[in-house]
């Protein structure tokens, strides 16, 4: 095997290398996963309540109360009412339906209602974490509501 | 090698305690001395109180000095409370600190929240009562040695501002931003107190007139309601107390009764009196004498949607109903008007 021979046998096994090392590498496409809508559809209970701090939950009954969310109406019905940001059953919309900040409550014949809106995740299950004042509003109220179905 | 360094480390932590110690002495011992304030007003006037201080200073430096003011919530007091300083190191006035302003050496709170957690209601009964917080316009520059002496003058115009006849324990706070409530910890030094701070809580002031119902926070009340103001639409709870009379007023028992009359915003009344699970007030604990019913006012006197609860009259009683405790243990009924100032 002469010179010549070994210098074209390595001109082409650097050819094969760079021809392997373009090919290995391609830029991948990721497409970002769109953040879902934010779904209230169920009927919820309240968890925990709190007011000016103090625990509600041992001092009064919020187990017959519940919120009933219908996501295509946009409509939610109240359960044996207790106070609450409204009084009467009607409309609700989010600000922002993939990043909610703040729902508004529209009782039927009444005023839009907006109020902080809080929507984690706890223990795998989503919780709905409101703050309001029915009464004077220096006296506020924290609901924690839990999907019971 | 190890030997140099150990040296070297250990004059390190000599510079390091020298500093610290620096830092922890750079400050004035202060002492409310005296509050002169009237031991009655009316509601609606003005009431000028003076709190004197006294200062000890043991370094040189600069401070602002830190006012807390406690006062029930319904006076609104950072707005009608003008307070100035006059001491021997300046005149000025003494301007509200704003609540973004997070308090040195309180956890990353603001100045009335660290007064509350610090100081609580200063013996206040009902937890209605708040405090405000100004500091001096401008820094005290202090020099060691220093012993400064100076008053602080508060004009409270229209006071009682919720129109409620009141008797409540006002407290004073005073201390720098420099130091919050801390203290050296050498009590019994040639200071008057080892406290970068003080305290004082007077005796029972007397507000009287006004339209609304008189808000004792001095003494213990046979029934209270918190919230202390409320709607209709709140979740109010009423405690009865049945220790503060002795003999008790009511039998010991396992629970006793609400008897409520409701004035409605049209002029109708509604009478829950019926000794059942709606009105019944359960015992904290155990032989407590402490008895609490948690109720939403609407829903007790079922009101329709354009009525609302304005006013209600109540008795405590027994089972049977038949034993009656009123205002002050009279025959006379409580009374609590649905309101929010």
């Amino acid at each position: 095997m002469n010179n010549h021979s070994i210098l074209r046998k390595q001109t082409w096994l650097i050819i094969a290398l760079v021809a392997t090392f373009c090919a290995s590498c391609k830029i991948e496409q990721v497409a970002p996963v769109p953040e879902s809508k934010k779904d209230l559809t169920g009927t919820w209970k309240v968890i925990q309540a709190s007011r000016n701090g103090t625990n509600l939950v041992p001092l009064f009954d919020f187990t017959q109360f519940s919120i009933t969310f219908n996501g295509t109406a946009g409509t939610y019905t109240l359960n044996n009412p207790v106070p609450f940001i409204v009084p009467a059953n009607g409309k609700y919309t989010l600000d922002d339906p993939q990043y909610p900040y703040s729902i508004t409550f529209t009782a039927t014949g009444g005023q839009p209602v907006p109020t902080a809106f809080n929507y984690p995740i706890i223990n795998g299950a989503r919780q709905i974490i409101m703050t309001f004042s029915p009464g004077c509003a220096q006296n506020s109220y924290v609901f924690t509501l839990s999907k019971t179905n | 090698m190890n030997k140099r360094l150990h040296i070297k480390g250990k004059n390190l932590w000599r510079l390091c305690a020298l500093v610290v110690l620096g830092i922890v002495l750079s400050c004035c011992y202060t002492i409310i001395t005296e509050v002169d304030q009237p031991a009655t007003a009316v509601v609606g006037s003005t009431v000028n109180i003076t709190v004197h201080v006294n200062n000890s200073c043991n370094s040189s430096g600069t401070a602002h000095v830190v006012l807390g003011f406690l006062t029930p919530t319904g006076w609104n007091t950072a707005q009608n409370a003008k307070i100035t300083y006059s001491c021997t190191k300046g005149n000025g006035n003494m301007v509200l600190i704003p609540s973004t302003t997070i308090a040195v050496n309180s956890g990353g709170v603001n100045w009335p929240t660290y007064m509350k957690n610090f100081f609580g209601n200063a013996g206040n009964l009902i937890n209605d009562v708040q405090w405000t917080a100004y500091e001096s316009d401008v820094p005290i520059t202090y020099n060691n040695g220093d012993k400064i002496n100076g008053t602080f003058n508060i004009t409270f115009n229209n006071i009682g501002a919720d129109g409620n006849p009141t008797e409540v324990k006002l407290a004073y706070v005073v201390a720098n931003d420099q130091n919050g409530f801390t203290f050296d910890g050498n009590d019994g030094d040639s200071s008057p107190t080892s406290e970068y701070y003080n305290e004082m809580i007077m005796p029972c002031f007397q507000l009287t007139g006004g339209t609304g119902d008189l808000v004792d926070f001095c003494n213990p009340q046979l029934t209270t309601i918190d919230p202390p103001k409320s709607l209709d639409n709140d979740i109010v709870t009423l405690t009865y107390n049945n220790n503060v009379v002795t003999p008790a007023l009511l039998p010991n028992a396992s629970a006793v009764y609400l008897c409520a009359t409701a004035t409605l915003s049209d002029g109708t009344t509604v009478t829950v009196c019926d000794q059942s699970a709606q009105t019944m007030l359960t015992q904290t604990a155990a032989a407590s004498g402490i008895y609490q019913l948690t109720f939403w006012p609407r829903k007790l006197f079922g009101v329709t949607a354009s009525q609302t609860v304005v006013s209600m009259t109540y008795f405590i009683t027994d089972k049977t109903g038949t034993t009656k405790v009123g205002y002050g243990g009279t025959t006379s009924p409580f009374t609590y008007k649905f309101k929010c100032t």
